[in-house]
């Protein structure tokens, strides 16, 4: 199953960096939104995750804030 | 039974894990993360050997060339929760259940952020209080932020929020900036920046997410207000020495008091470097190096 993975982010933001290193090593595709420039993607971002740090991770709208390794593992689902 | 159980996955204790693996002694490291304090650095460009690297791919460098070497156990992510003696040796307690048994050990812990523990600071994290501008800046495009701290990590996050907010007030409880003079020029040139010395920030307020801050003057006694949405705490940060409270010697800063020519502290059997320890300069090649110091001392000691 694909899941719908999208990605809240700064060019700066060194977790971000670290959430996508992750996504490419496990083959997940996602969608990135650069909240930097994109002022609608930045107020999507607030809206979902009701506060104000990057990343935002939306997986099939499951909303993870921050870099967390096990907590992206379990939502995807990967061992 | 380890010879060395090591803790800390920073500059200090990666060195460490390359020399105590190169030298086959029978070792372990327990880390939170790979490369410590300095990952979310923008650009490093005093490793030496290295003219400029971005915090996260240096990181990657000491993880990979950790986990390169032969027959050493990594525990990671995992945090080392006690040290206690334990027969000839100690015992290790890991937060994830294991217990290390070990001949030594190596402190290599580093230190974490300072919070300001004031009112409002922990209920508004992340919903306007903030402790990277680097990652954070651009979510206040066009709003009013303020900055807590007036050294170099303060002005440094003030000149990322400069970049992007409308207004950036500065607040510092002494009365003068310590950060890195230029810096503080560029700073004072920028017609968005306020810098309020001889302010001590007392309380965070708001409804969903931050609205301002209350600061008492500290002449005067009086508290003043200011309307912001994000407040970028930068106060300094504390040594991680918690869990050998009471078995190693610290000083008053908490860290652990160290003999600076082996590493050794007040207990025979354990070592410690970096920034956990009373070293006073506080940088990676400083942490690695004397992190190697230690590793090289733990092994006569073994012999
Ligand atoms: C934003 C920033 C930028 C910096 N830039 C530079 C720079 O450009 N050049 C420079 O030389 N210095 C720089 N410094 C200073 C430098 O980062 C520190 O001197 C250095 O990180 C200290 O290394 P360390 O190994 O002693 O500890 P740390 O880097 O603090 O590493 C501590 C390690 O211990 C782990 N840990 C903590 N507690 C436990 C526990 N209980 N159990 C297991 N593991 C634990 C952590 O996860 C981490 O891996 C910077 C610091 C900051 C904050």
């Amino acid at each position: 199953m694909m899941n719908s993975v999208k990605i809240y982010s700064t060019p700066t933001c060194v977790y971000c960096k670290m959430a996508k290193d992750f996504f490419q090593k496990h083959n997940v595709k996602y969608e990135e939104f650069n909240v930097a420039e994109d002022e609608k993607a930045r107020a999507e971002m607030v809206q979902k995750s009701q506060q104000l740090g990057v990343p935002v991770i939306d997986i099939d709208g499951k909303i993870i804030v921050g870099f967390s390794e096990s907590e992206l593992k379990k939502a995807l689902d990967i061992k | 039974m380890y010879d060395l159980v090591i803790i800390g996955g920073g500059p200090g204790g990666v060195a460490a894990g390359i020399y105590g693996a190169r030298k086959k002694m029978k070792t372990a490291l327990v880390a939170g993360d790979f490369g410590g304090q300095s990952k979310v650095s923008a650009e490093i460009q005093n490793w030496v050997g290295v003219k400029a690297i971005s915090g996260f791919a240096w990181a990657k460098t000491l993880e990979d060339h950790l986990r390169a070497q032969e027959g050493l156990d990594i525990f990671q992510p995992d945090l080392a929760t006690k040290v206690e003696k334990s027969g000839e040796g100690f015992a290790v307690s890991l937060q994830g259940g294991k217990k290390l048994e070990t001949r030594t050990v190596l402190v290599a812990t580093g230190s974490s952020r300072k919070k300001l523990d004031i009112p409002g600071e922990k209920e508004f994290d992340g919903k306007g209080v903030a402790y990277c501008a680097t990652c954070d800046a651009p979510i206040f495009k066009d709003k009013i932020t303020a900055v807590i701290g007036g050294g170099n990590a303060g002005l440094e996050a003030v000149l990322d929020l400069l970049n992007y907010s409308k207004k950036v007030y500065l607040l510092e409880y002494s009365d003068r900036l310590t950060g890195d003079a230029a810096t503080q020029e560029k700073i004072k040139a920028s017609p968005k920046a306020e810098v309020i010395l001889q302010a001590e920030a007392k309380e965070i307020f708001g409804d969903k997410f931050v609205t301002g801050l209350k600061y008492q003057d500290v002449p005067s006694g009086n508290i003043k207000e200011l309307k912001l949405d994000g407040v970028f705490v930068e106060v300094g940060s504390y040594p991680n020495s918690g869990f050998v409270k009471g078995l190693v010697k610290l000083n008053d800063c908490g860290e652990i008091i160290v003999d600076h020519k082996t590493q050794t502290t007040s207990l025979r059997g354990i070592w410690a470097a970096g920034d956990v320890s009373d070293v006073l300069y506080k940088q990676n090649n400083v942490s690695a190096g004397d992190a190697i110091k230690a590793v090289l001392n733990i092994y006569d000691f073994l012999k």
